[in-house]
C-alpha cells in the first residue's frame, strides 16, 4: 500500500444549482520517499489538489489517506509550501522560521532552537539575511525562506504548490537544483505541482498529468527513470529525456485539444472581409 | 550616512527636507534645486501671500471687538502671552525662593522701578498730549458737520411747528368740512410722519460721520496708549513681584508666623487659668498654620503654555481611553461578522453625533459621580497619581493638573468622538488579513490566542495605527470645543476667556490661539506618523 493516497475523490465549489466540480473520481498514490510531480494547465485544480492533500480542504466524497490513515486537519506533518510564499511580512527571515519552530517543537531550548533555525537558514543559502524583512528580499530569496520554513517543521510529506512559477528562469533552475539537493540529503515524500514539463522531468521520479477541469482526474502516469543526479547541462542531449519530455508535452497538448473540443462548440465562421485597397490620391488643383 | 538621514527624514514625514540633504551631498543639484523650489519655496511663498492678504484685509473689517487683528498684532499678542507666562513664573519662583535669591529679586525690582518711573510718566504725558491733539483735530472736523446738523434740526423744528399749526387748524374746522375733512386730516397726519422720517434720514449720515470721527483713534494715540499700557503692566508686575519676594514670600510668612508663635509661648509660660487655655488653643492653631504655610506655593494662574500642556494631556487621556475601548471592539468586529452586525447600529448612530452634545451629556453624567468634587477621595487619588506621573514630564511647567469632573468630561468627549475611526480601521485590518496567513496558522496549528497575537494583530497593526492617527486628529479638534463648553482649563477655556473679557488685545489672542492649536495638532500628527511608519512592514506611504 502506498504512503499517500487520493482515493476516488470528488470535490467541488458552490451551491448545488451552479456547482463547479473540480475533481471527479480523482485518484493518486505516492510511495514513501517518492518525488511526484503533478503537472497541469492553469485552472485545472492543481492548488485544490494540494489543499486536499494538506487537509486544508476536505473532499466531498472519497478519501485522502496518509500512512493508511485518513488525513486530518492541516498540521506540521504535512509541510506545505504555498504558491505565493505566505511569509509573514512583519517578521524577519529568522522570525518567520522561529515562529514555525517554536510552534512545532515547543520543548526545544532557546540555544538549541537558535542553532536549529540557523541550520535551516544556512541550508537554503540565506546566511547573512537573517534580520531582513521579507519585503527586502528578492523573489528567489523569499521562496527559499518559504522552503526553509516548511522544512524546519520536519514534515513527513512535502507539498509544493507551484513553488517556482513566480520566479525568473535563471533563479528557477538554481532553486530546482537546490530543492533536489536538499531532498537527496534528506529524502522524504514530495508532491510538487508545476506547469513546466522540463521542471517535472528534471526533478521528479514520476509525472502525473492532471486532465483539464472541470471534473479533472489524474491522467496517465509517466515514470522518470533517468539516473540521479541529473545534470542539467548534459540532459538536453539525453535521448531518454528528450523522448519523455516530448511524450508528456504531446499528452498535455492532446488533453488541451480534447478539452477545447468539449467546451467550445466550434469556430465561429468569420466572413471573408478584407479592407479595400486604397491609395492616397493626390489631387493637384 | 546620507541614506540614514534620508530614511530618518522619511520616517518623520518631513520629506521636504530630503532635497536639502541630497543637495548637501551634491547629488543632481538641478533636480534638488527644483525640488527645493517646489517643496520649500512654494509653500513659504503661499504662506507669505496668505499673511499679506490677511494683513491687507484685516484692518478693513470693523467689529464690536475692534478691527480684525493683523498678523503683526497677532504676533505681538503671542509675545505678550509669553511675557505674561514669564512674569507669572518668576512670581512663583520668587514666592518660594531663599533669602539671598529674594534679595537679588528685590534689588532688581527696585532698580527697574526707578528706571521705569520717568519713562512711565513720559509715556503718560505723551498719551495726554496725543489725546489732546486728537480731540482738537476731531473737534475741527466735527464742528462744521455739527453746524450743518443743527441747521437741519432748526429747519425741521420750524417746519414741524408750521405743519402742526396747520393740522390744528384743520382739526378745528372739521365741523365745516365734514366727512371729507376727517379723511384729509388723517392723510395730513400721515404725511407729517413721513416728512419727519425724511428729515431724520437727512440727518442720519451726518450723525454717522460724527460718530465715526469720534470712534476713530489716531495712530499717535494708539501707539502712546500701547506704550503706556506696556509700562503700567510692567510696573504692576514689578510691584507684585516685590510683594512676592518680600513680605508675602513663603519664608517671610513662615518667619512672621513663628514670631507670633514664640510670643504666644512666652505669654503661655506665665499664664494660668482660662487665659492659658486660650493661649494653648492659639498655639496649636498657629503651629498648624505654619505647617500649612511651609507647603504653600504661589497660586499661579493658568497661562497659555500651562493650558496647552493640560490640553495635550487631556487629549491623550481621552485618546487612550478611546483606543482601549476601540481596539478590542474593533478586533471582535473584524473576527466575527455577527459581532460586527451587532455593533453596526451603534457605529452608525453615534459616530455622527456632535462633540458638543457628548460633552454636555458626559458633564452631567460625570458630575453625578462626584457630587462634591473637592472632597472626593477618588479624584484626590487620581490627581495625586496624575501629578506624580505627568508633572515631571512637563518639567514642572504645570505644578498641579487639578483633575476635576470638567477635565474628565472633556477627556471622555475626546474618547467618544475619536474611538470610531480606530474601531472601524481595526475591524477592517482584522477582517482583511491575507487568507494565506490564516492557512499558515492552520498548518502551524496555532491556537486562538497565538493566532490573534502572532498573525491577526501584527497584520492589522498598520491599519490600526492609521485609524489611531485619524482618531488623535479628531480628538484634538474636538477637545478645544469640549474645553470651551465644559470650561475645563485648557486652550479651549483660554479662547473662551479671551472671548468673554473685553481687552483690546483679546481678538489677537484668539487669533494666536488658532495658530497654537494648529501647531500642536501638527506635532501630534507627526508623532502618529512616526509610530505608523514604525509598525508598517510593507513600506506603504502614509499620506502627507
Amino acid at each position: 500500500m502506498s504512503y499517500l493516497e487520493l482515493d476516488n475523490v470528488n470535490f467541488g465549489f458552490g451551491p448545488p444549482s451552479s456547482r463547479y466540480e473540480v475533481f471527479e473520481g480523482a485518484s493518486l498514490s505516492v510511495e514513501k520517499n517518492e518525488f511526484v510531480a503533478v503537472i497541469g494547465f492553469s485552472g485545472s485544480g492543481k492548488s485544490t489538489l494540494i489543499s486536499l492533500l494538506a487537509g486544508l480542504e476536505a473532499p466531498d466524497s472519497g478519501e485522502v489517506r496518509m500512512g493508511g490513515e485518513k488525513v486530518g486537519p492541516p498540521g506540521p506533518d504535512k509541510g506545505i509550501m504555498f504558491q505565493n510564499y505566505s511569509l509573514l511580512p512583519w517578521l524577519s527571515v529568522y522570525g518567520n522560521i522561529e515562529l514555525a519552530v517554536k510552534q512545532v517543537f515547543p520543548k526545544m531550548r532557546r540555544g538549541e532552537r537558535k542553532e536549529y533555525v540557523q541550520h535551516y537558514i544556512d541550508m537554503v543559502n540565506l546566511t547573512g539575511s537573517e534580520w531582513k524583512l521579507p519585503g527586502e528580499l528578492s523573489g528567489g530569496m523569499r521562496q527559499r525562506l518559504s522552503l526553509a520554513r516548511t522544512l524546519s517543521m520536519k514534515p513527513d510529506v512535502l507539498l509544493l504548490d507551484e513553488p517556482l512559477s513566480a520566479l525568473d528562469a535563471l533563479t528557477r533552475s538554481q532553486l530546482q537544483d537546490e530543492i533536489i539537493r536538499i531532498w537527496e540529503e534528506d529524502r522524504r515524500t514530495v508532491v510538487m505541482i508545476t506547469n513546466d514539463v522540463d521542471e517535472a522531468v528534471i526533478m521528479a521520479d514520476r509525472i502525473v498529468p492532471l486532465t483539464m477541469g472541470p471534473s479533472a482526474r489524474l491522467g496517465r502516469e509517466f515514470p522518470v527513470t533517468l539516473d540521479r543526479p541529473r545534470d542539467r547541462a548534459t540532459l538536453n542531449f539525453n535521448p531518454e529525456f528528450k523522448q519523455l519530455r516530448n511524450e508528456v508535452t504531446r499528452y498535455m497538448m492532446d488533453l488541451d485539444e480534447e478539452a477545447k473540443e468539449l467546451t467550445v462548440a466550434g469556430d465561429f465562421p468569420l466572413p471573408g472581409v478584407a479592407p479595400k485597397s486604397f491609395t492616397a490620391r493626390v489631387t493637384v488643383a | 550616512m546620507k541614506y540614514r538621514i534620508i530614511k530618518a527624514i522619511d520616517v518623520c514625514g518631513l520629506n521636504f527636507l530630503t532635497p536639502i540633504v541630497r543637495l548637501c551631498y551634491g547629488e543632481e543639484p538641478d533636480k534638488q534645486l527644483k525640488d527645493i523650489g517646489r517643496f520649500i519655496v512654494v509653500p513659504v511663498l503661499a504662506f507669505g501671500v496668505f499673511v499679506a492678504m490677511w494683513g491687507y484685509l484685516a484692518p478693513r473689517h470693523k467689529t464690536k471687538y475692534g478691527a480684525v487683528p493683523t498678523p503683526a498684532q497677532t504676533w505681538r499678542a503671542f509675545c505678550a502671552m509669553l511675557t505674561i507666562h514669564d512674569r507669572e513664573t518668576s512670581k512663583a519662583e520668587a514666592f518660594v525662593a531663599g533669602e539671598e535669591r529674594r534679595r537679588v529679586i528685590l534689588d532688581f525690582t527696585v532698580n527697574r522701578l526707578a528706571e521705569l518711573d520717568p519713562l512711565a510718566s513720559d509715556a503718560k504725558k505723551m498719551l495726554a498730549e496725543a489725546r489732546e491733539e486728537e480731540s482738537a483735530a476731531k473737534e475741527a472736523l466735527i464742528t462744521p458737520i455739527n453746524e450743518e446738523l443743527s441747521q437741519l434740526k432748526d429747519s425741521e423744528r420750524a417746519g414741524r411747528k408750521e405743519k402742526e399749526a396747520a393740522l390744528k387748524e384743520m382739526a378745528e374746522s372739521l365741523e365745516e368740512t365734514g366727512g371729507e375733512g376727517r379723511v384729509a386730516l388723517i392723510e395730513a397726519v400721515r404725511e407729517l410722519g413721513d416728512w419727519r422720517d425724511e428729515q431724520k434720514e437727512l440727518q442720519a449720515p451726518l450723525k454717522d460721520k460724527i460718530k465715526a470721527i469720534r470712534d476713530e483713534k489716531t495712530p499717535a494715540v494708539v501707539a502712546a496708549l500701547a506704550q503706556d499700557t506696556l509700562y503700567q503692566e510692567e510696573i504692576q508686575y514689578l510691584k507684585k513681584l516685590q510683594e512676592m519676594a518680600g513680605d508675602k514670600s513663603r519664608e517671610e510668612t513662615v518667619a512672621a508666623g513663628e514670631a507670633k508663635l514664640a510670643a504666644y509661648e512666652e505669654e503661655y509660660a506665665s499664664a494660668a487659668g482660662s487665659a492659658a487655655l486660650s493661649l494653648a488653643k492659639k498655639q496649636v492653631t498657629q503651629i498648624e498654620r505654619i505647617a500649612k504655610d511651609r507647603e504653600k506655593t504661589y497660586a499661579m494662574p493658568w497661562t497659555l503654555p500651562k493650558q496647552a500642556v493640560r490640553s495635550v494631556m487631556c487629549v491623550f487621556s481621552g485618546f487612550f481611553v478611546g483606543v482601549a475601548i476601540a481596539i478590542p471592539l474593533g478586533v471582535l468586529c473584524g473576527l466575527s461578522k455577527t459581532f460586527m452586525a451587532a455593533m453596526t447600529p451603534f457605529i452608525a448612530l453615534f459616530k455622527p453625533v456632535s462633540p458638543i452634545v457628548w460633552v454636555l451629556i458626559l458633564w452631567i453624567i460625570v458630575g453625578g459621580f462626584f457630587p462634591d468634587p473637592a472632597s472626593s477621595p477618588f479624584l484626590g487619588r487620581l490627581n495625586d497619581l496624575v501629578n506624580a506621573v505627568f508633572v515631571p514630564l512637563t518639567l514642572w511647567l504645570v505644578p498641579d493638573f487639578e483633575i476635576n469632573p470638567a477635565f474628565i468630561a472633556s477627556a471622555l468627549t475626546v474618547s467618544m468622538c475619536s474611538l470610531w475611526a480606530t474601531m472601524t480601521n481595526t475591524a477592517l485590518g482584522v477582517a482583511s488579513v491575507d487568507p494565506d496567513h490564516y492557512n499558515v496558522a492552520r498548518v502551524l496549528r496555532l491556537g486562538f490566542w497565538s493566532r490573534l497575537f502572532k498573525i491577526v494583530l501584527p497584520s492589522a497593526l498598520p491599519l490600526v495605527f492609521a485609524g489611531m492617527r485619524i482618531s488623535l486628529g479628531v480628538g484634538w479638534m474636538v477637545l478645544i470645543a469640549a474645553e470651551l463648553i465644559a470650561s475645563s482649563e485648557g486652550i479651549g477655556k483660554y479662547v473662551n476667556d479671551m472671548f468673554q473679557n473685553g481687552d483690546v488685545r483679546s481678538f489677537a489672542f484668539i487669533m494666536m490661539a488658532v495658530f497654537i492649536v494648529g501647531a500642536i495638532g501638527l506635532v501630534l500628527d507627526r508623532i502618529m506618523i512616526v509610530l505608523q511608519r514604525a509598525v508598517s512592514f510593507d513600506g506603504a506611504p502614509t499620506a502627507i
